[in-house]
C-alpha cells in the first residue's frame, strides 16, 4: 500500500481553524461568566485535546492553568476507559490526580464523531470558592487539602446528554457561592462550542484525513521547538531561587533548585534537589509547577509555535514527590500556582549564562490583597480583588525594556486592571493614587518595568483583608550589569495612627473606615549596564517623572539639575568615563 | 440638473460616486494626494467634469449635495501625527491612559512593547478637585493648579488638551472650570472634554477616548477648512456632509465639535451600500467584506443598518464611542507567502504593499504575493490588470513562489499557489467569524457582500470555507464606500450614564436624560436639515454583580412612562439571545449604568441605477477562456472568461467561469452559479449539492 500522503497545505489550515475554535470557546466563558475573576480578570484557559488527551491546542489567558488540562484528560480517559459515551461531562479539580490548584475546576467534554470518540473538549476557570474552611480557598492555616477545598477527583456531571442531578447538588452543596454552578455552567458551554467547531471541521475533512494531519500538526510544533532546544549549546546548567515564608513560620524560607539538561533536541528539568515540601499551604502540585516550567521556557523561544502536544513533546519535567513544588498527599496547596515566579527565576538563572539574548531579567512577584466587607451605599456585602495594585513590572532583555506595570510572569500581562471609576461604585473605597512607582525599575542599559504604587481609603467598618504572595523581601533581579528592581509592600495606617503592615499571606480583621490602604508592586530587573543607557533617554525618563535626577546620577552616571531638569552633559561624560 | 457626490478617500485611490438621476450613476477612481487630501478631491471632482464634458465651476454649480469620508484622523492617529497634545485631570490617575489597564496583548513575547501614549507623562497634569461616585465633591478643585498647568502647556507649545476628571459623567462641573481657565489662558488651544465627549462610566475608556479626540481635534479642523475654501473656489455652494463612524452623516460644524466621530470615516459607508446591494434581493441582513491590497475588513449588516460597538481600538488606542464593529486582518493582494520554522506555509500579515508590490508587479518586488498567487492561478489577465495600466509579469510571480513556497516544501510552483490562494482565504474566513461566530451568529444564514479590488477573486473561496450560500458582487464593488455615502442618514449618538439598580432609579430622571439626548438630537439634525427624525433609546443594563453590561433597545414610550418592567423584559430576551440564559425568574436585580440615545434624520435618498434586463443567456458577453485552477476540483480548467461591462440583467453563468471588469474580476467557482440582478450586482449561488 502507498503511503497515505500529507497535505502540507492543510495541515497550515488545520491549525489555524483549531486555533480559531478554541479562541470562540474563550469567548464563551469571558462572556458569560459571573465571577470578576473569570470574566474581568480572565484567569480562565480552553483546549481541545486529541481522544488519548494529547494537546491540539489551547488559548491560555493564565498560562499558569493551561499545562495541566492535557494530563488530566488523559488521566479521565484512562479512569473510564469504556464508560465514556456521547453527551457525557465531567468535572475535576483533584491535585493528587493532575490538577494545579483546588479552585482551578476543569470541565471536560467528550466529543464523538459517530460511535468513535475523537477528542475531548475542555475548560478551567478559577473559581470563586470551593467549600474548605474559608470563604474564597486562600486558607493560611491549612495543613491538608480537606481544610482547603472539595476535592472532584473526575465526577460525571452529565451522563449521555442527562444531568446527574444527585452529583451536582452534592457538589454545589458543598461550594458557599451560587455563581460558582453559573460559572461552571458556562465552562459546559464553553466545551459544547468547541464540540461543534471540531466536528464541523473534521466532517469537512473526513476522520482518516483529520487524524493523519493532527500528527503531522504536532510534527510541525516539536520542529519547531527542537530546533530552538537545538541552539542552546548541550550541557548541565543549575539554577536556584528562594521561596520567602510559608504562612505559618515567620522567617521560613525554602529553596527551588533546578538542573537543566540540554541533550541535542531535548532538555530536562529537573528538581530533585529542591527543599522538602512544608506543612502549610505554600506547597506546588505537579502540574502547577510543571505549567511554571513549561511557560518560563516558552518565553525563551519562538512566541509563534503552534500549542500542541508536539510543542511540549521535548520537553521532560522531573518533581519528586514530597518536594516542595510537588507535594505529597494530603497535603494544602492552595498556594501552589504562586511559585511559578521563583519557578521561573531559578530556571532563568540556569539559563541566563548559556542563552543571554533569550532571557529576560527577574519579573517582579505577585503580592495581591482582597478586601471584603459591608457597601453601606448599595446596602450589600462587596468582594474585591485588588487586580490594579498587584501588578508590578516585568525583567529587561537584552534588547527590550521591561514592560510596566505587566505583572507577575504566570500571567505575562493578562490580567487587566479593574476600572478606577467602577471600583469606587462597586466597593466602599475611595481611589487616592494609582501611579508609576519612581525609581521602582531595575537600572539597566534596557530597564526592567515599572512597577506602581496603589492608595485608597478604606470606606466601611469592619473589613476584612486576606494578603497572598511574595516579592517583600527579595526583588526583582538584575542581569549582566543591570540592577535589581523594588520590593512589594501592603501597609495599612489606621485613623488611630497605627500602621499594620500584613506579612505576605495574611488576614486582617475589624479594619475601621478612614484606613489608608498603600501598597507598592515593585519594578522588575534591568539588563546590562545602566551606563550604556542613552543618556538622553535617562533625561526623558526623568523628565517624565519615572526616574528622579538622585537616581539618574548614582545608577546612570547621568547628571541632570533637579531644578531645570536640564540634561548636564559634561558631567554625565565625567560620570560615565 | 442636480448632481449629489459620494467621496471616500483611502489611502492609495480617490474613489468618487456621482449621482445624477434614477438612470444614471458612475463611478471614477483617482490617486489620492495624502500630503493634503482636499487636492485629490479636487482632482476626482475635474475627473467628473471632463467625462461630462463641462467645467469644475459648472459641476461645482450645479451639485446640490456632496457626502466625505476622509481618513485624515485615522492616518494622524496611526501615523502619531496628530496636535502636540496635553492631559489635564485627577491627582493620582494621570498615568491610566499610558498603562492601558495592565495588558500585553502577547503573553509569550518578552519583546512585544506598550503602546507609546498620545501625551507623555510630564504633559499628564494632575489637578487637586474630586468629586465621588455620586457627583458630590468631596475637594474642591485648584484653579491655581489649572493655572500652573496653563503655564506648562504654553511653555510646551500645547495645540490641544484633553480634560478628563473621576466621576465626570456624574457631574461635569470641574471640568467645565478648567475648561474656562484654559480658554482664557491659552485661547489658541484646541480643548476635547470628556464629560461633552462622551460621558460615562469606566475612566480608562473615557481618558483614552477624550485624548485621542484632543490628538486629531485640530487635524479634521484643520483638514475640513482647506476642504471648504477649496470647494467654495470652486463655486460650491451646496451642503457638504461628512461620513461618521457610525455609519451616519453629519454637518462638517458638527464633526468638528466630535472629531473622534470620523476614526472610521471611510468604511464606515460600506455597510449602508452593501445593505441597499442585498436589499434589493430581499435581505435585511448580510455580511460586508471589503479585500484591499494589504487589508481584509469584514462587518456586519442587520435591519438594514451596520453592525455598532463601542469596544473599538484603533492601532490599540482604546476608543469607547459607537462605530462600526469591524473585524480587519492582514490580508490582501499585497500579503506575502512564506515559510515558518516548523515548515508550515504562512501568508501576511507582511504586505507588499504598492511599493515594491507583488513580484509580477515589476518594481522590484522578489517576495511572492496573494496577487502572484492569483496570477500563477490564471484568475487574472496579465494584459489587462487595471483596465491595462499596470501590465503584470508572470514569469516574476513563477519565480518568486519557487523559490520562496514551492522549493522549501518540495511542491510544484502551481501547487505552491493554490496552497497560498487556499491559506488566505482560511484566514479571511476567521475574519468573518470574527463578526459573526464571535457575536453568537451563523454566518451560513448571511449573504455576502463583496468589496474591493482583490474581493471577487477570493470571495467564492471564503464562503465556501464558511458554507456561506448566497454572494452578492455589487456593480460597484471597487467603490462601495463612496456608493454608501450617498445612501446615509443624518445620525448622530449620545450616551450618559445613570447608575444604579433599576428598581430605584427615578423614571422621571431617566425620561429627563433621554428628552435632553433627543433634544440636542433634534437640534443638530434640524440644523443640517433632515426631512424626519427619529429617536433611537437603548439603555446598557446588567443583573447585579455582573461586569460586562448589555446594550438594549427599548420603545422610548416604555422609559418616558416609567414601564420597568417592560424594560426587564427587553433586557431578560436580550441576555438569553446572546449567552443561552435569563434569570428573569430567579428574582435577580438588574442594574442599569447607561443611557444612550440615537437621533436619526432622513433625507431624500438617490435610487440605484438599474441595468437594462437581457434574459438568462450571457453568451454575448462571453470573450474568451483561460486556463484557471478550479479549488472545488483541485485542477486546472479552460474557463470561460465574461466581459463583465456586457452583461445585462438576467443573466446567468455557470462557475467555473471568469468574469473581469476593469476594477476587479471575479472568479466564479465550480460550486457556484452567477446571475446578474437588475442592479448590476453579480449574484453566486450556491448550486445544489454544492456544499455537500
Amino acid at each position: 500500500m502507498p503511503e497515505p500522503t500529507i497535505d502540507k497545505i492543510l495541515v497550515s489550515i488545520l491549525g489555524r481553524a483549531l486555533k480559531a475554535i478554541t479562541d470562540e470557546m474563550s469567548l464563551t466563558m469571558e462572556k458569560t461568566t459571573r465571577s470578576p475573576i473569570l470574566c474581568e480578570a480572565k484567569d480562565f484557559v480552553t483546549g481541545l485535546y486529541d481522544a488519548e488527551g494529547r494537546m491540539l491546542e489551547q488559548t491560555e489567558n493564565l498560562p499558569i492553568l493551561s499545562f495541566s488540562l492535557g494530563p488530566v484528560c488523559e488521566f479521565i480517559a484512562k479512569k473510564f476507559a469504556g464508560r465514556v459515551y456521547p453527551g457525557d461531562v465531567f468535572f475535576h479539580n483533584d491535585v493528587f490526580t493532575l490538577g494545579n490548584q483546588n479552585n482551578d475546576v476543569a470541565c471536560f467534554k467528550p466529543i464523538f464523531h459517530g460511535e468513535t470518540l475523537v477528542a475531548w473538549a475542555a475548560a478551567k476557570g478559577h473559581m470563586a470558592d470551593i467549600g474548605g474552611n474559608v470563604r474564597g480557598g486562600y486558607n493560611p492555616n491549612a495543613t491538608e487539602v480537606w481544610q482547603e477545598a472539595l476535592r472532584i477527583p473526575a465526577v460525571k456531571v452529565y451522563e449521555r446528554g442527562e444531568l446527574r442531578e444527585d452529583v451536582w447538588d452534592l457538589i454545589f452543596a458543598n461550594i458557599r457561592l451560587d455563581i460558582v454552578a453559573e460559572d461552571m455552567r458556562a465552562e459546559i458551554g464553553a466545551c459544547t462550542v468547541g464540540e461543534r467547531g471540531l466536528l464541523a471541521l473534521i466532517d469537512k475533512y473526513g476522520l482518516d484525513v483529520f487524524e493523519r494531519h493532527k500528527l503531522a500538526l504536532f510534527d510541525a510544533a516539536r520542529s519547531m521547538i527542537e530546533a530552538e532546544i537545538r541552539a542552546i549549546p548541550n550541557g548541565e546548567y543549575k539554577g536556584e531561587a528562594t521561596i520567602y515564608f510559608d504562612g505559618k513560620n515567620p522567617g521560613s524560607t525554602y529553596q527551588i533548585r533546578v538542573t537543566v539538561r540540554v541533550e541535542d533536541e531535548r532538555v530536562t528539568f529537573d528538581y530533585t534537589d529542591t527543599d522538602p515540601q512544608t506543612n502549610g499551604f505554600v506547597n506546588g502540585t505537579y502540574t502547577s509547577s510543571a505549567s511554571a516550567t513549561v511557560l518560563t521556557f516558552l518565553q525563551m523561544v519562538n512566541p509563534d509555535i503552534p500549542h500542541n502536544h508536539g510543542m511540549i513533546q521535548p520537553l521532560e519535567i522531573v518533581i519528586p514527590e514530597g518536594t516542595v513544588l510537588n507535594a505529597a498527599y494530603p497535603a494544602a496547596t492552595t498556594f501552589g500556582n504562586h511559585l511559578c515566579p521563583p519557578n521561573a527565576d531559578a530556571i532563568i538563572r540556569a539559563l541566563a549564562p548559556v542563552v543571554p539574548e533569550r532571557v529576560t531579567a527577574g519579573w517582579n512577584n505577585l503580592l495581591c490583597s482582597l478586601s471584603t466587607g459591608d457597601h453601606p451605599r448599595r446596602d450589600d456585602a462587596y468582594v474585591d480583588i485588588l487586580f490594579m495594585g498587584l501588578k508590578g513590572g516585568s525583567g529587561a532583555t537584552c534588547d527590550t525594556d521591561g514592560y510596566d506595570h505587566i505583572g507577575m510572569i504566570d500571567a505575562s500581562g493578562g490580567i487587566l486592571d479593574q476600572d478606577y471609576e467602577m471600583f469606587e461604585q462597586m466597593t466602599p473605597h475611595r481611589l487616592l493614587l494609582h501611579e508609576y512607582l519612581t525609581d521602582s525599575a531595575g537600572a539597566g542599559q534596557y530597564r526592567g518595568g515599572l512597577g506602581v504604587e496603589t492608595r485608597y481609603v478604606v470606606g466601611s467598618d469592619d473589613t476584612q483583608i486576606v494578603t497572598f504572595g511574595d516579592g517583600d523581601v527579595e526583588p526583582a533581579f538584575g542581569l549582566f550589569g543591570g540592577g535589581d528592581g523594588t520590593l512589594n509592600r501592603i501597609e495599612l495606617r489606621l485613623p488611630d495612627g497605627e500602621v499594620r503592615v500584613p506579612t505576605s499571606k495574611d488576614l486582617l480583621t475589624g479594619i475601621p473606615k478612614g484606613t489608608l490602604y498603600v501598597q507598592t508592586a515593585g519594578g522588575g530587573g534591568g539588563y546590562g549596564s545602566p551606563h550604556e543607557r542613552p543618556a538622553a533617554l535617562v533625561h526623558k525618563e526623568v523628565r517624565d517623572g519615572v526616574t528622579s535626577p538622585e537616581a539618574a546620577r548614582e545608577q546612570y552616571g547621568v547628571a541632570i539639575d533637579p531644578d531645570t531638569l536640564e540634561l548636564d552633559e559634561a558631567t554625565t561624560a565625567e560620570l560615565r568615563g | 440638473m442636480s448632481y449629489r457626490i459620494g467621496i471616500d478617500v483611502g489611502g492609495t485611490f480617490t474613489d468618487l460616486f456621482l449621482w445624477s438621476g434614477d438612470s444614471d450613476a458612475e463611478t471614477f477612481k483617482v490617486l489620492s494626494t495624502p500630503q493634503d487630501p482636499s487636492l485629490g478631491v479636487l482632482a476626482g471632482l475635474r475627473a467628473i467634469a471632463e467625462s461630462r464634458g463641462i467645467s469644475t465651476a459648472e459641476l461645482a454649480a450645479q451639485t446640490s449635495l456632496i457626502v466625505h469620508g476622509t481618513t485624515v484622523t485615522t492616518n494622524a492617529a496611526l501615523t502619531r501625527g496628530g496636535a502636540r497634545t496635553g492631559l489635564v485631570t485627577t491627582a493620582g490617575v494621570r498615568d491610566a491612559l499610558e498603562m492601558r489597564r495592565g495588558i500585553r496583548e502577547r503573553q509569550y513575547d518578552n519583546r512585544y512593547t506598550n503602546v507609546v501614549p498620545l501625551v507623555p507623562r510630564r504633559l499628564r497634569l494632575a489637578v487637586p478637585g474630586r468629586l465621588d461616585c455620586t457627583g458630590a465633591e468631596i475637594e474642591p478643585l485648584s484653579l491655581e493648579e489649572v493655572r500652573a498647568a496653563a503655564r506648562t502647556f504654553r511653555a510646551e507649545g500645547i495645540d490641544a488638551v484633553a480634560i478628563c476628571f473621576m466621576h465626570a459623567y456624574a457631574d461635569g462641573r470641574h471640568e467645565q472650570a478648567v475648561a474656562e481657565v484654559l480658554r482664557e489662558e491659552l485661547p489658541d488651544a484646541w480643548l476635547s472634554i470628556s464629560s461633552e465627549v462622551m460621558p460615562t462610566i469606566r475612566f480608562y475608556e473615557r481618558v483614552s477616548t477624550t485624548v485621542l479626540n484632543a490628538y486629531i481635534g485640530p487635524v479634521l479642523r484643520d483638514y475640513l477648512a482647506s476642504l471648504l475654501s477649496r470647494l467654495s473656489e470652486t463655486g460650491f455652494g451646496g451642503i457638504l456632509l461628512i461620513m461618521q463612524s457610525n455609519g451616519g452623516v453629519a454637518l462638517p460644524e458638527v464633526v468638528r465639535s466630535r472629531p473622534a466621530t470620523t476614526l472610521l470615516s471611510g468604511p464606515a459607508a460600506g455597510p449602508r451600500a452593501a445593505a441597499a446591494y442585498a436589499g434589493a434581493l430581499d435581505h435585511e441582513d448580510c455580511l460586508l467584506v471589503d479585500m484591499g491590497g494589504t487589508s481584509f475588513d469584514a462587518s456586519l449588516v442587520r435591519g438594514g443598518s451596520a453592525a455598532l460597538s463601542s469596544d473599538g481600538e484603533i492601532d490599540r488606542l482604546r476608543i469607547a464611542l459607537p462605530m462600526l464593529e469591524i473585524a480587519t486582518i492582514g490580508a490582501g493582494g499585497g500579503s506575502i507567502g512564506w515559510i515558518d520554522a516548523g515548515g508550515l506555509l504562512r501568508m501576511g500579515p507582511a504586505s507588499a504593499g504598492a511599493l515594491p508590490g507583488p513580484a509580477c508587479y515589476g518594481r522590484g518586488g522578489t517576495l511572492p504575493a496573494c496577487t502572484d498567487a492569483d496570477l500563477v492561478l490564471g484568475y487574472l489577465d496579465p494584459a489587462a490588470f487595471a483596465g491595462g495600466s499596470l501590465p503584470l509579469d508572470l514569469d516574476k510571480s513563477r519565480a518568486a513562489i519557487a523559490e520562496h513556497v514551492a522549493d522549501p516544501l518540495g511542491l510544484s510552483v502551481d501547487e505552491a499557489a493554490a496552497g497560498m490562494y487556499a491559506v488566505i482565504n482560511t484566514n479571511m474566513a476567521f475574519g468573518v467569524r470574527e463578526v459573526t461566530i464571535k457575536r453568537g451568529l451563523d454566518p451560513r444564514e448571511f449573504p455576502m457582500v463583496v468589496a474591493g479590488g482583490a474581493g471577487g477573486l477570493h470571495a467564492c473561496a471564503i464562503a465556501a470555507e464558511l458554507e456561506i450560500p448566497t454572494l452578492i458582487v455589487p456593480r460597484t464593488a471597487s467603490t462601495l464606500c463612496a456608493t454608501g455615502m450617498l445612501l446615509s442618514d443624518l445620525q448622530h449618538d449620545f450616551v450618559r450614564s445613570c447608575i444604579g439598580p433599576l428598581a430605584s432609579i427615578d423614571p422621571t430622571v431617566l425620561a429627563g436624560m433621554v428628552d435632553s439626548m433627543s433634544g440636542e438630537g433634534a437640534r443638530q439634525l434640524t440644523l443640517e436639515g433632515a426631512e424626519s427624525i427619529e429617536h433611537h433609546v437603548a439603555l446598557d443594563l446588567r443583573y447585579l454583580k455582573q461586569y460586562h453590561e448589555v446594550t438594549v433597545p427599548i420603545d422610548a414610550a416604555a422609559v418616558v412612562s416609567g414601564d420597568l418592567e417592560a424594560v426587564a423584559a427587553a433586557f431578560h430576551a436580550a441576555h438569553d439571545r446572546l449567552y443561552g440564559y435569563d434569570l428573569a425568574d430567579a428574582g435577580t436585580g438588574l442594574e442599569l449604568i447607561n443611557v444612550r440615545v440615537r437621533s436619526v434624520g432622513t433625507t431624500e435618498r438617490p435610487r440605484l441605477p438599474r441595468l437594462e434586463h437581457g434574459g438568462p443567456d450571457a453568451s454575448a458577453a462571453r470573450t474568451g477562456e483561460r486556463r484557471a485552477w478550479v479549488p472545488d476540483r483541485s485542477r486546472f480548467e479552460s474557463v470561460p472568461v465574461y466581459d463583465g461591462h456586457a452583461l445585462l440583467a438576467g443573466g446567468v453563468i455557470a462557475g467555473p467561469a471568469l468574469i473581469e471588469r476593469t476594477d476587479t474580476t471575479i472568479f466564479v467557482s465550480a460550486r457556484y452559479a452567477a446571475t446578474v440582478d437588475p442592479l448590476g450586482s453579480i449574484v453566486l449561488q450556491v448550486r445544489e449539492g454544492g456544499h455537500a
